[in-house]
C-alpha cells in the first residue's frame, strides 16, 4: 500500500501543499473541536512513542471547561536505543507533523505548541523550524490560521541530552526549565501539565498520521492494519539485515515479511538468533517466536513483548546476549535519573553483575541476583523507566540462559560468538 | 467521605486523605524516608508501597489518595517483598560506617532494616559507589554523601520551609549526591532542622557531632526561651550535661526550631557561666556578695528601684515584686512592651524576650511604674540604684551609665552584664530550675528542670530571700510556687 506518513518530495511547504498538504487543517478548522475528536477516535490511533494509548482519548481527557490556557507538546526526543523514525519522519516530511499539531491543538482548545526535540537533533530542529517559519508564512501556523481566528503558535525546544526526558512529565519539567525527572502521577498532564496547564503530549508519528485521518475520514484509517491496531507504523531495523531502514507498513505485518521483503533478508552467512521487537526496553523474542509474529499492539503483547517504539533490533548467532544485555544495563544505568530507589540502585548493580559475568568473574549466583534484581524493579518506580531495564533482563535471562552460564562457567558464549579474550 | 478498607478495618476519612494518612491516623505504621508531613509529597524513596485491589502495581501510600471503596493492604507478602527489595537497594551503595555514625541509634536504615528486612547482603563491598564524605556545609551542618539515600526531604526544606532553596540534588543514578547550588551557603536560620529531617546519618550537627552515643541520652519536655515564640522543645542529656536541643512538634506553635534556640543550651557550661558573685570587677563568693549588695541597698534606701524581666519566669518576676514591696520602694517596673508577632514567617519573633507577657501580670496585679517613667526617674537621679536582671538591665545601660547608679545585677552569664554593673549576683537557668512563661499567643507554659545546677549556684527566687535577709527584711520564701505571692 502506498506510504502515509514516509512519503516523496513533502520535505518543503511547496511539495507538501501541491501534494494536497494543511487541506486536512482547513477542513479540521471548519469542525467543532468534538468533531475532531471523534474522527481521531475513530481511527483508532494509538501512542507510537511506545505505550499505545489511543490518541483520541488521550485528547478527550483535557477538562472543557478548565479556565486559562491548554498546551499541546509533540515529544521529538527521540531516545530509546533502535528507534530513529520520528529523525526521518522530520527530515522527510515535517509539514505533516505541523499539520497534525495544529489540528490537535484545534481539538483541545491549545493555542500554543512545543516540539521537544532531542537535543542531539540539530539539523532536525533547524528544518522544524524552518518548515514552521514557512508554515507561518502562508498563514497555516501562527494568530488566525487562515482566516478562521484560531491561534496556534508553535516552539521548537531543544533537550539536553537526557534520555528521561522522553518520558512525558520529565519533558514537561525540562520544558519548564527543570531538571528532567518524572513527576508523579496523578495528576496526570491533561489536567496538571505544562506550567501546571492541562497539556496533551503525542509523540512525533502519533501526530503525523492525524492529517490523513481528518482527511480521509477515521474509517478509512481505521480499515488499515490489524484489529485495534489500526494504521501504518514506521519499523526501525537494525542489526545484520541487507537493507537496515525506517519501513512504514501496516500493523499487523510478520517480522517475516518486513525482513524479507522490506529488508532484504539477513546478510549472507547470518543466522537469525532473536529480535528486539520494540526498542531496547521491550522483552528479547527467539528468532522461533519472533520469525511469524505479527507486529502489532496486540500479538507482541500475547507474545510476551511490547510494540513499543516500532525499532526492531535484528540478532544474529555471532552477537552474545550477554554482551548486549551488558550494554543495555550500562546505557540504563547512566539515563536513570536517580529518582527513585529501585531504579538508581538497580541499574547500576545490574550494569556491575554483568560487568563481572561478560568479563568471566561472574558466578551462576550472578545469574539468578540479575533476575531477582529486576523483578524488585519492576513496576515499583513513579516512571516506566527502571521496567525498561528490567525487562530486557528477565527476557535475556529466561530466554538464553545458556549463554550466560556459559560465561558464569568462563567460557564463551556458544556457539559461534566472538572469542574472548 | 470516602471509607475504605485497610487492613480489613474500615476506616472513613476526609477528602483528599491520602492512604499513609488514613492508616497512621488508624494506627497502622506504613514505613517511609521520604514523606514528611510538613513538606511537599516526592515519593521517590518507594519504601511506603502498598498494595491496593484492583490496581496491578503497589502503590505509594504516601501519595495515593484514599478512594471511596478501595481496599488497602499493607502487610501482604507482596509489601513486605518491596519493602524488602527497597531497603537492600537502599543498603548497596550505603558505607555502612555506623560504629563511626552519629545517627546510629535513630537511624531509619538500622530501624526499618531491623523491622523489614534482615537480609543478608549480596552486594560485594568492592563494588560500592564511592562518594564525598565529611563536608562541612554552612556553620552548623555536616554532609556525608555516601550515606545519603536521596530522599529529598533537605531539599525540599530549603525551598518549601525556609524558601532559601540552597540544595539541589546533582548528577543522575547512582552518582546523584546532594549538593549546594551555585552562589549558596547553607546558614538559613533553620539550617540544623536538617540533620533532624534527614532519616539516616548523612547530615549530622557539627555541634553534636561525636558527643554523645544517642543512646545513653535522655530527652526531658522544655520550652525554648530564645524569644516570644516559646517554641516547644525537648533537652537532650545525659549525666547532668545536655547535649542538644531539638523542636518537640506541635500544632499550636511549631514544627521546627530555629538554629538560635538551639544553641542555647550552651551558656550552661559555657566558659562565662557564672558560678560565684562579682563585686565591681572582683570575683567573690556568693554570701559575701550578698552581704555588699544588701549594704549598698540599705544605703540607698528610697532611692532604690527594682526593675523585672521579660526573661525571667512569673514566679521570679513575683519574687522580685516581693523584694521591692519589702524594700518599700516605689521604684519598681514590670513594664516592656516590644513590638510581638513572627517576624521571618517561620518561628523567629520580633520581641526577643520570652516573658514579656508574664511580666506583665506583675504590672497588672501590683502597678509600678512605666518602663519610660522609669527610665526618666533614673535620669533625673531620683534612682540609685537598680536591682535587676543583668539583661533587663541592658535595656537601660545608656541611662545606669549617664547616672551613675549602681547596678545590682543578676545573671547566668558573665557576658548578659552590662558594663559597669556593682554587684552581680549569680541564680540558675531555667534548664535547671522550674519557671513559668507566657508566649507570644499567651500561651503559659510550665518549664521543669532538665539537669541540676552548678554547686552553690540557686534559684533566682532564693537569691533575692537571701538578699532579702541580708537587709533584715523576710520574703519568706520556700519555693518558686511560694513566690507567686508576689502576684497578691
Amino acid at each position: 500500500m502506498e506510504n502515509i506518513l514516509l512519503r516523496d518530495k513533502v520535505a518543503e511547504l511547496e511539495g507538501y501543499f501541491a501534494a494536497g498538504g494543511y487541506r486536512a487543517l482547513k477542513k479540521a478548522l471548519a469542525m467543532t473541536p468534538a468533531a475532531v475528536i471523534d474522527e481521531v477516535k475513530k481511527s483508532g490511533l494509538r501512542g507510537r512513542g511506545g505505550a499505545g494509548f489511543p490518541a483520541g482519548l488521550k485528547w478527550s481527557f483535557i477538562p472543557g471547561d478548565a479556565p486559562g490556557p491548554r498546551y499541546l507538546v509533540c515529544n521529538a526526543d527521540e531516545g530509546e536505543p533502535g528507534t530513529f523514525k520520528d529523525r526521518e519522519l522530520i527530515l522527510k516530511n515535517p509539514h505533516a507533523l505541523l499539520e497534525g499539531m495544529a489540528i490537535a491543538g484545534h481539538a483541545i482548545g491549545a493555542a500554543s505548541g512545543y516540539i521537544y526535540i532531542r537535543g542531539e537533533f540539530a539539523a532536525e530542529a533547524v528544518k522544524l523550524e524552518k518548515a514552521i517559519a514557512a508554515a507561518r508564512a502562508k498563514g497555516f501556523l501562527g494568530r488566525n490560521i487562515l482566516g478562521t481566528g484560531t491561534d496556534f503558535e508553535l516552539h521548537v525546544h531543544r533537550g539536553a541530552g537526557a534520555y528521561i526526558c522522553g518520558e512525558e512529565t520529565a519533558l514537561l519539567e525540562s520544558l519548564e526549565g527543570f531538571k528532567g525527572q518524572p513527576r508523579l502521577k496523578p495528576p496526570f498532564p491533561a489536567v496538571k501539565g505544562l506550567f501546571a496547564s492541562p497539556t496533551v503530549i503525542n509523540n512525533v508519528e502519533t501526530l503525523a498520521a492525524v492529517p490523513a485521518i481528518i482527511e480521509r475520514g477515521g474509517d478509512w484509517y481505521a480499515a488499515i492494519g490489524n484489529g485495534k491496531s489500526t494504521g501504518t507504523k514506521l519499523f526501525c531495523v537494525s542489526g545484520p539485515v541487507n537493507k537496515p531502514g525506517v519501513y512504514e507498513l501496516p500493523l499487523g505485518v510478520t517480522f517475516k515479511e518486513l525482513l524479507e521483503k522490506s529488508c532484504g533478508g539477513l546478510q549472507e552467512g547470518k543466522r537469525l538468533k532473536a529480535v528486539i521487537p520494540g526498542g531496547s526496553s521491550t522483552p528479547v523474542l527467539t528468532a522461533e517466536e519472533a520469525w511469524l509474529v505479527k507486529l502489532d499492539y496486540e500479538s507482541l503483547a500475547a507474545a510476551g513483548s511490547m510494540l513499543g517504539s516500532g525499532a526492531v533490533i535484528v540478532i544474529d548467532h555471532g552477537q552474545c546476549m550477554v554482551k548486549l544485555l551488558q550494554v543495555l544495563a550500562r546505557f540504563y544505568h547512566h539515563e536513570s535519573c536517580g529518582q527513585c530507589t529501585p531504579c538508581r540502585e538497580g541499574c547500576g548493580w545490574l550494569e556491575k553483575l554483568l560487568n563481572r559475568l561478560e568479563s568471566g568473574r561472574g558466578t551462576k549466583k550472578d545469574i539468578d541476583t540479575i533476575v531477582s534484581v529486576a523483578e524488585a524493579m519492576m513496576g515499583r518506580t513513579i516512571c516506566p523507566l527502571a521496567d525498561a531495564m528490567a525487562m530486557p533482563a528477565i527476557s535475556f535471562v529466561k530466554k538464553f540462559r545458556s549463554e550466560f552460564e556459559a560465561h558464569a562457567a568462563g567460557r564463551c558464549c556458544p556457539p559461534d560468538a566472538p572469542v574472548k579474550h | 467521605m470516602p471509607k475504605i478498607t485497610l487492613d480489613g478495618k474500615i476506616l472513613e476519612v476526609d477528602k483528599g486523605t491520602t492512604v499513609l494518612e488514613a492508616a497512621q491516623a488508624a494506627g497502622v505504621y506504613i514505613p517511609r524516608y521520604c514523606y514528611h508531613p510538613k513538606l511537599s509529597v516526592s515519593g521517590n524513596c518507594r519504601m511506603c508501597l502498598v498494595e491496593v485491589e484492583k490496581s496491578p502495581k503497589l502503590l505509594t501510600a504516601c501519595s495515593t489518595e484514599c478512594a471511596d471503596g478501595m481496599v488497602v493492604n499493607t502487610a501482604s507478602d507482596k509489601v513486605k517483598a518491596a519493602r524488602r527489595d527497597v531497603l537492600e537497594f537502599l543498603l548497596i551503595n550505603h558505607p555502612l560506617d555506623c560504629p563511626i555514625c552519629d545517627q546510629a541509634g535513630e537511624c531509619g536504615l538500622q530501624d526499618y532494616y531491623m523491622e523489614y528486612s534482615r537480609a543478608r547482603s549480596r552486594f560485594p563491598a568492592e563494588d560500592k559507589v564511592l562518594r564525598q564524605k565529611r563536608r562541612a556545609l554552612g556553620p552548623h551542618l555536616m554532609l556525608d554523601n555516601e550515606r545519603c539515600i536521596l530522599c529529598t526531604r533537605c531539599v525540599r526544606f530549603c525551598s518549601e520551609v525556609t524558601k532559601t532553596a540552597e540544595l539541589e540534588v546533582m548528577e543522575r543514578a547512582d552518582h546523584s549526591f546532594i549538593d549546594l547550588k551555585a552562589g549558596k551557603t547553607l546558614d538559613n536560620d533553620y539550617s540544623l532542622n536538617i540533620a533532624d529531617l534527614c532519616p539516616v546519618g548523612a547530615w549530622t550537627s557539627r555541634d553534636f557531632r561525636f558527643k554523645q552515643r544517642v543512646w545513653f541520652l535522655k530527652k526531658a519536655p522544655t520550652v525554648c526561651l530564645g524569644c516570644a515564640t516559646g517554641c516547644l522543645t525537648e533537652a537532650h542529656h545525659n549525666e547532668g550535661e545536655v547535649y542538644r536541643l531539638m523542636p518537640r512538634p506541635n500544632a499550636e506553635t511549631n514544627t521546627w526550631l530555629c538554629d538560635r534556640g538551639r544553641m542555647a543550651y550552651k551558656s550552661l557550661r559555657a566558659g562565662d557561666r557564672l558560678v560565684k558573685g562579682f563585686i565591681k570587677n572582683g570575683l567573690i563568693d556568693l554570701e559575701p556578695a550578698l552581704r555588699e549588695a544588701a549594704t549598698r541597698i540599705d544605703e540607698a534606701k528610697g532611692a532604690a528601684a527594682v526593675l523585672g524581666s521579660p526573661w525571667l519566669s512569673v514566679e521570679d518576676n513575683a519574687a522580685l515584686a516581693l523584694l521591692a514591696a519589702a524594700m518599700k520602694t516605689e521604684n519598681v517596673c514590670f513594664d516592656f512592651k516590644f513590638e510581638t508577632g513572627i517576624k521571618d514567617g517561620i518561628l523567629i519573633n520580633k520581641d526577643p524576650s520570652p516573658n514579656a507577657a508574664g511580666a506583665a501580670l506583675l504590672k497588672a496585679a501590683r502597678g509600678g511604674l512605666g518602663l519610660d517613667e522609669f527610665r526618666a526617674r533614673l535620669n533625673s537621679g531620683a534612682i540609685k540604684l537598680v536591682i535587676a536582671e543583668a539583661r533587663a538591665a541592658a535595656l537601660l545601660k545608656d541611662e545606669l551609665k549617664a547616672s551613675g547608679a549602681r547596678l545590682i545585677a543578676f545573671a547566668t552569664n558573665r557576658g548578659d552584664i552590662p558594663a559597669g554593673a556593682y554587684a552581680t549576683l549569680p541564680y540558675a537557668s531555667y534548664f535547671e530550675v522550674p519557671g513559668t512563661f507566657i508566649n507570644y499567643q499567651g500561651r503559659r507554659r510550665a518549664v521543669e528542670p532538665v539537669v541540676a545546677a552548678p554547686a552553690g549556684v540557686k534559684p533566682l527566687w532564693e537569691v533575692l530571700n537571701k538578699l532579702a535577709a541580708y537587709s533584715g527584711a523576710s520574703l519568706r520564701l520556700d519555693s518558686a510556687a511560694d513566690a507567686m505571692k508576689g502576684m497578691e
